[in-house]
């Protein structure tokens, strides 16, 4: 059986020229009827080569990606499902193949030689074929290539991006399917939900009605809000960073900068603060003993002072200039 | 040690009209100083408007005193946003105005000879003052600690996060809206405690007040809904809320209506829907009241509380499918990214750039209210203690202003008031308790019985912690400490305050202040320099063309037509003058002509190391742009292939052809030794043959170079394209430069 391999390859090779020697009109209808089957077509090598072979009156998408764990590419596998979204959905609202375009996928593990042909150093990159004869013929045969600038993008973007591609023909909206097990899931989590508060409604009744748990909430969310918890939200900052010697830094350099830790240990101190001066207003003069109150008086104050002084340190280090400080953190 | 002097001062103190006396001076003194601690700029510099608004609304204003106010509301300007002109009588808030324009008709029938611009110039200061005042009678509506008060106002006038937007020269709509919010809620509780309709409509008044003034009245539109809406919640529904919330609503709506710039957006919109809502809901919440007092069965009162849930339920059914289907228009795109913060970045690249949008870091809070920031939440807990319907406003604001001043380092204005309110009630609690000359008697016995007894019924209300009776302080040296804790505490507030003002505020961004080597002061005023050479040497109806930041500034100092200014009404105007300026010449020079621009005006940071200039605001010039031509302009483009913004060498094709770029770079290399010209604000060494220019014309240079003008060349007299052309004065002679000859064209590309 030693020829089988050689035997295959040649036929194969056979094949690949028999196919490229099909005319445009040909290799599109094989490919759409592929593409009704299961989109975005897969492709390898040979059939890349092929279906982008000029001359051709169709249009060809083609994702090129790496969706082997081994490269560690995420944006190639959270953009994945949103391309297979998208062409599904074009492919269904077109069966009849009137806006003439290919949807297509070519994975690194199957098509080296095309990555390498085509110079390509990262994943994904979307190329956009042109027709180069029929009615919409762009003047150059080169792909027309999508910017993955701001990380994955929606189906709907990448929808209206081809659709500006191909004028004067159908664009079949993106059509997202319903999510019945998020539906479902909901629908018995609200339920579920529903029926334990009735149950345990005079339990939970105390808790709604008092006024320390709604202090609370409130304080700690103020706590955040103050903090530039929304800051780290909005800008997505890194929760720590190296200090380049192996070390960690937990303050960002600058005025317009923080960490995600940086802004809990300042919450953390505005709340020591906070709770300082809570205990210094309401619970210390109700306490009865007076040695007892004496302490707690110097205990609370000394906290306060201590924790003022670091936080105008930390202060000072962010906002070079500062000229204020009091005295244990001078 | 109780001397006599210190009893006579105390009973002097107690007497009731001392003590008014005494309140009034204080009250007078702290907006002087409000109002003194804002004029650093006046006095470093000189009576000059600030930044870019101002310059708009102070134009704004000379028209009015000019034409009077019938002119003024059907101005249509067609100075500003060439060829299309604006509208501006119907774009505008025009409290600010009108209020200036009211000021300086009071002075001229007063005969004092008083001049507009120093009018516009301390009308922020003036009004920090009432604030302060505002303030103060906010606060006491909510304690009965006489120190509150006055520490609220103190805290109000010289608290940075106000003192930002409120400096002399600061001539913004809101430096006047922030007194107007504060005495808006002032007479919203007021009218709120007493159930009266006066001060319900007087609410309205000042809340129409507020719609002429600022666009943030959506903010008091939303706030008073959500605190009667979470006072129903709590089962405080009185016929108090229904009078002053109904009062307020009918008339204050009618009153906003009268602004053209807000018209029908009341009913129409759907930042406006929670107040209509709620008007409706206390409609028939009224009626049920009504209904359970007649039928006193347990069993029809459930029935008809499970009603008044449902209804709401439905009413926020019909509003969701209104808004669905397009009756209601859904939040604008200002409002909906405050709650969908990535959406604006996205979707309107335009309000993503004004830096004042940007979200806010912790420096920032520290930075604007110091020692407030803590004790705010030590205010907030302490109006849990009592819980009455004015602290439930404090706490609504408290938590809504502190999410917006999150998102929006603008917003940080709305917080500071209740941040000065809250943190007054803390500090004066603080001190009534430490600052007494009683103190009380150590009890033997047993207090732990009676206090337990108290403890079980407070429970069921109040805080666990106010559970035991208040018993006051015993040692002096636990007073001693407290106060003078306090003491040092509140005397490094105000040096803060102070030093903050002087450092961060009180520029006016048109003139610039640096220090030279040896301490002195030096003024950078090439601003002023440019917009006076506009002006004398232009003929005045000549077309500027530059970024949309420049643009008020243009109209009010120079007095040219702008194609865009900052009144961002025509993204696709703006995306223009984007793309002119991130395009190659030959793209850009027949942009210009079919606008009609005269001249092109670009700020160049790059001899002084000025950060705010128009190289650094070029990608979002080329964001803009690309939303609306996303085929010809490309942000990648911009990008070396490393993903670097440069500027030097190695920058990209694109950057290098960019019209701004060469703008910006023209000649720049002949102020150094060749090879050796250095751009300082981004700190790289720039190639050494600089761009050339061939559709345009270097006009002026600022002495610094920041401003830097170009006038756009007429079509070539030998109808050469304008490349050949300077390729032919250059030297450089073609073979086939004079074959083409015909009649004048304008390229298009």
């Amino acid at each position: 059986m030693r020829w089988l391999p050689s035997f295959l390859s040649v036929s194969l090779l056979a094949a690949g020229s028999l196919a490229a020697r099909k005319s445009s009109e040909e290799r599109f209808k094989t490919y759409h009827a592929k593409s009704l089957s299961s989109t975005p077509v897969k492709l390898g090598d040979s059939t890349y080569r092929e279906l982008t072979s000029t001359p051709r009156d169709y249009t060809v998408a083609v994702l090129l990606t790496a969706m082997d764990p081994r490269f560690g590419c995420q944006m190639c596998r959270d953009f994945g499902p949103e391309w297979d979204l998208l062409s599904r959905s074009w492919v269904n609202g077109d069966k009849a193949g009137e806006s003439r375009i290919v949807f297509g996928t070519l994975d690194f593990a199957d098509g080296r030689d095309i990555f390498m042909s085509l110079g390509l150093q990262t994943a994904p990159v979307l190329f956009l074929y042109p027709p180069t004869v029929g009615p919409h013929a762009a003047a150059s045969p080169d792909p027309i290539r999508y910017d993955f600038t701001s990380g994955a993008q929606q189906a709907e973007q990448v929808h209206s991006w081809v659709a500006r591609h191909l004028p004067d023909r159908p664009h079949p909206p993106v059509k997202r399917p319903i999510n019945w097990v998020k539906w479902i899931s909901t629908f018995v989590i609200l339920s579920g939900g529903l029926t334990a508060s009735y149950v345990a409604w005079p339990y939970i009744l105390p808790i709604i009605q008092s006024r320390t748990v709604w202090a609370a909430v409130t304080l700690i969310s103020i706590l955040l809000f103050t903090s530039g918890h929304m800051f780290n939200h909005i800008r997505n900052v890194p929760y720590v960073a190296g200090d380049g010697k192996g070390g960690i830094r937990y303050f960002a350099n600058g005025f317009q900068n923080q960490y995600g830790l940086e802004t809990q240990i300042v919450a953390a101190m505005y709340g020591i603060l906070a709770l300082s001066g809570i205990s210094l207003a309401i619970k210390v003069p109700r306490i009865s003993d007076p040695k007892a109150q004496g302490v707690a008086v110097f205990v609370w104050a000394a906290i306060l002072f201590v924790m003022y002084s670091f936080l105008i340190s930390i202060f000072r280090g962010k906002n070079a200039g500062y000229p204020f400080a009091l005295p244990p953190f001078m | 040690m109780s001397a006599d002097p210190l009893h006579a001062l105390a009973s002097a103190g107690k007497a009731k009209s001392t003590r008014s006396v005494l309140r009034v001076v204080i009250l007078a003194l702290i907006a002087g100083a409000a109002i003194a601690s804002r004029l650093f700029s006046v006095i470093r510099f000189e009576s000059i408007i600030h930044e870019f608004d101002p310059w708009f609304n102070f134009r704004a204003t000379k028209y009015l005193v000019a034409h009077g106010f019938y002119k003024f509301w059907d101005w249509f300007d067609d100075r500003t946003w060439h060829p299309l002109g604006r509208v501006t009588g119907g774009t505008l808030y025009p409290g600010l105005m009108v209020t200036s324009g009211v000021i300086y008709h009071a002075l001229r029938a007063l005969t004092i000879p008083v001049d507009i611009r120093n009018i516009c110039v301390l009308l922020a200061p003036g009004f920090s003052g009432l604030t302060a005042i505002a303030a103060y009678l906010l606060t006491n509506e909510m304690t009965t600690s006489n120190s509150a008060g006055l520490l609220a106002a103190a805290f109000m006038g010289i608290a940075p996060g106000y003192i930002s937007r409120s400096v002399a020269g600061s001539y913004d709509n809101e430096a006047i809206a922030i007194f107007l919010l504060v005495f808006t809620f002032y007479l919203w509780i007021k009218a709120l405690k007493q159930g009266s309709m006066l001060w319900g409509a007087l609410c309205a008044l000042f809340y129409g007040y507020m719609v002429a003034s600022w666009g943030g009245y959506a903010f008091i539109t939303c706030l008073l809904p959500l605190h009667a809406f979470v006072l129903i919640c709590m089962g405080r529904y009185s016929t108090r809320l229904y009078v002053s919330y109904t009062t307020w609503y009918a008339l204050g709506t009618l009153a906003s209506m009268q602004i053209p710039f807000v018209g029908f957006l009341p009913v129409k919109t759907s930042e406006h829907m929670p107040a209509l809502g709620i008007f409706g809901f206390l409609q028939l919440l009224a009626f049920l009241d009504y209904v359970r007092s007649a039928i006193p069965s347990r069993q029809f009162q459930t029935f008809l509380w499970v009603f008044a849930g449902g209804s709401f339920g439905l009413g926020l059914a019909a509003l969701a499918i209104a808004t669905s289907a397009g009756f209601i228009a859904p939040w604008s795109g200002r409002f909906y990214s405050l709650w969908d913060t990535g959406y604006a970045k996205i979707h309107i690249p335009i309000i993503a750039s004004v830096s004042e949008h940007q979200p806010t870091a912790w420096p920032a809070f520290f930075f604007d209210l110091n020692m407030l920031i803590w004790l705010f939440p030590v205010g907030v807990y302490l109006c849990f203690q009592e819980l009455a319907d004015q602290h439930v406003f404090i706490v609504v604001y408290a938590l809504f202003g502190s999410y917006f001043a999150g998102v929006m380092v603008r917003l940080m204005l709305t917080l500071t008031p209740v941040v000065c309110v809250a943190a007054a009630i803390a500090v004066s609690t603080l001190l009534d308790i430490y600052l007494t000359a009683k103190s009380p008697k150590p009890v033997e016995g047993q207090p732990a019985d009676g206090g337990d007894g108290a403890a079980k019924k407070a429970v069921k209300s109040g805080l666990k912690s106010t559970s035991k009776p208040l018993i006051g302080v015993y040692g002096l040296y636990s007073k001693v400490a407290i106060v003078g804790a306090l003491t040092v505490y509140l005397l490094l507030f105000v040096l803060h305050c102070t030093w903050v003002t002087s450092n961060a505020y009180s520029s006016p961004s048109v003139v610039l202040a640096s220090r030279l080597p040896d301490g002195s002061q030096h003024i950078i005023d090439d601003y002023r320099e440019a917009y006076q050479w506009l002006r004398q040497n232009t003929r005045e109806d000549a077309k500027i063309m530059s970024w949309w930041d420049y643009g008020y500034q243009i109209g009010g100092m120079a007095d040219r037509p702008t194609l865009v200014d900052n009144n961002t009404w025509n993204n696709t105007h703006i995306a223009t003058v984007g793309k002119a300026m991130s395009s190659r010449e030959e793209v850009s020079y027949p942009i210009m002509r079919q606008h009609e621009v005269d001249y092109v005006l670009v700020v160049f940071g790059g001899l002084l190391g000025y950060s705010g200039d128009d190289i650094n605001k070029f990608l979002w010039m080329v964001r803009i742009a690309e939303g609306i031509w996303p085929d010809e302009v490309s942000e990648r483009a911009f990008f070396t292939p490393r993903g670097e913004y440069r500027v030097d060498g190695d920058a990209t094709e694109t950057m290098k052809n960019s019209l701004m770029y060469k703008m910006s770079y023209y000649n720049y290399n002949k102020l150094f030794p060749p090879g050796q010209a250095m751009d300082r604000m981004r700190g790289v060494r720039l190639p050494e043959v600089g761009p050339s220019l061939s559709t345009i014309e270097e006009a002026f240079t600022s002495e610094n170079w920041i401003i830097r003008i170009y006038k756009v060349k007429d079509l070539d007299n030998l109808g050469r394209d304008h490349a050949s052309a300077a390729a032919f004065d250059r030297g450089h002679k073609k073979k086939k430069a004079t074959k083409k000859r015909g009649p004048r064209l304008l390229r298009v590309d």
